[in-house]
């Protein structure tokens, strides 16, 4: 997908991919680029925030307990 | 009875609270087909400029003020952090959460009273919006900003009413925050971009 933006004026497919001036066509590669990594940069950060909450909700202990309490437990299972 | 770490009594089974509140997912949906949008307006700006001919800005076009701008962006940054700390202020120390608010909302408003008046100026020296591709540009893209200014004021002055009345919870909080910052955030990519 990424290698047909390079293509592209040979598909005549924009009128700024047949432009004479070379500043203007690196502007088309460079905003074409920029377009398809913002959502998915967007998507990726945020699938994972969500997977790092996840895992943190599920690390948490179900009832709330003195953290003395969980050290001594944590001590208690090293220790089997 | 005492609490753990995270506040709540020990013993007493914790209630599992989604991840997300609703307010807040609806919230950054939303901003980011905002910001999608500015992408879009950004890229197509990029493109009129490579294409120009003569250079850019247009010869004969009048010049922004990037001066006097770098003075309203300075205040509408100041405007997210204000916000910033009323949210870490928040349910801890009421008076100053509504004060750090009152200001961010007064900068806000600084900000879109000062485009205004640099709008005037710059109709007035002969930049409108079919004036060429420099004036199609700058209104579409600061204007479309200070649209959103304008919504997110309001939606800041409706969250100060909701504090005044002692009403205000973090799930109407938060979304309102997310959407300034976006606000705040687009913004010195647009003054980049378009004056500088």
């Amino acid at each position: 997908m990424v290698a047909l933006a390079w293509a592209s004026d040979l598909a005549r497919a924009c009128p700024s991919c047949a432009s004479p001036l070379e500043e203007n066509r690196q502007a088309f590669v460079d905003t074409t680029i920029f377009l398809t990594v913002v959502p998915l940069m967007m998507m990726g950060g945020f699938i994972w925030w969500l997977r790092r909450k996840i895992r943190e909700i599920d690390e948490a202990p179900e009832i709330a307990v003195p953290e003395t309490l969980l050290r001594d437990a944590k001590r208690f299972l090293k220790g089997r | 009875m005492p609490d753990d770490a995270l506040g709540r009594p020990y013993g007493v089974p914790a209630r599992r609270e989604p991840v997300l509140p609703n307010g807040v997912l609806g919230m950054l949906i939303f901003v980011a087909t905002e910001i999608m949008f500015f992408s879009g307006l950004i890229s197509a700006f990029v493109i009129g400029k490579s294409n120009a001919i003569g250079g850019w800005p247009p010869p004969g076009q009048p010049r922004l003020p990037v001066e006097e701008t770098a003075l309203n962006t300075a205040a509408l940054l100041a405007s997210g952090v204000a916000l910033y700390f009323a949210n870490r202020a928040f349910k801890k120390d009421a008076p100053s959460t509504k004060r750090l608010l009152l200001i961010s909302i007064a900068l806000g408003g600084f900000f879109v009273a000062f485009q205004g008046a640099e709008w005037v100026a710059l109709i007035g020296e002969g930049l409108t919006l079919t004036s060429g591709q420099l004036g199609g540009f700058f209104y579409l893209i600061v204007g479309t900003h200070a649209l959103h200014v304008v919504v997110g004021f309001i939606i800041l002055l409706y969250t100060y009413r909701k504090l005044s009345h002692d009403d205000l919870d973090r799930f109407t909080f938060w979304p309102a925050q997310i959407f300034w910052y976006f606000v705040v955030g687009v913004w010195p990519i647009l003054y980049w971009q378009v004056y500088l």
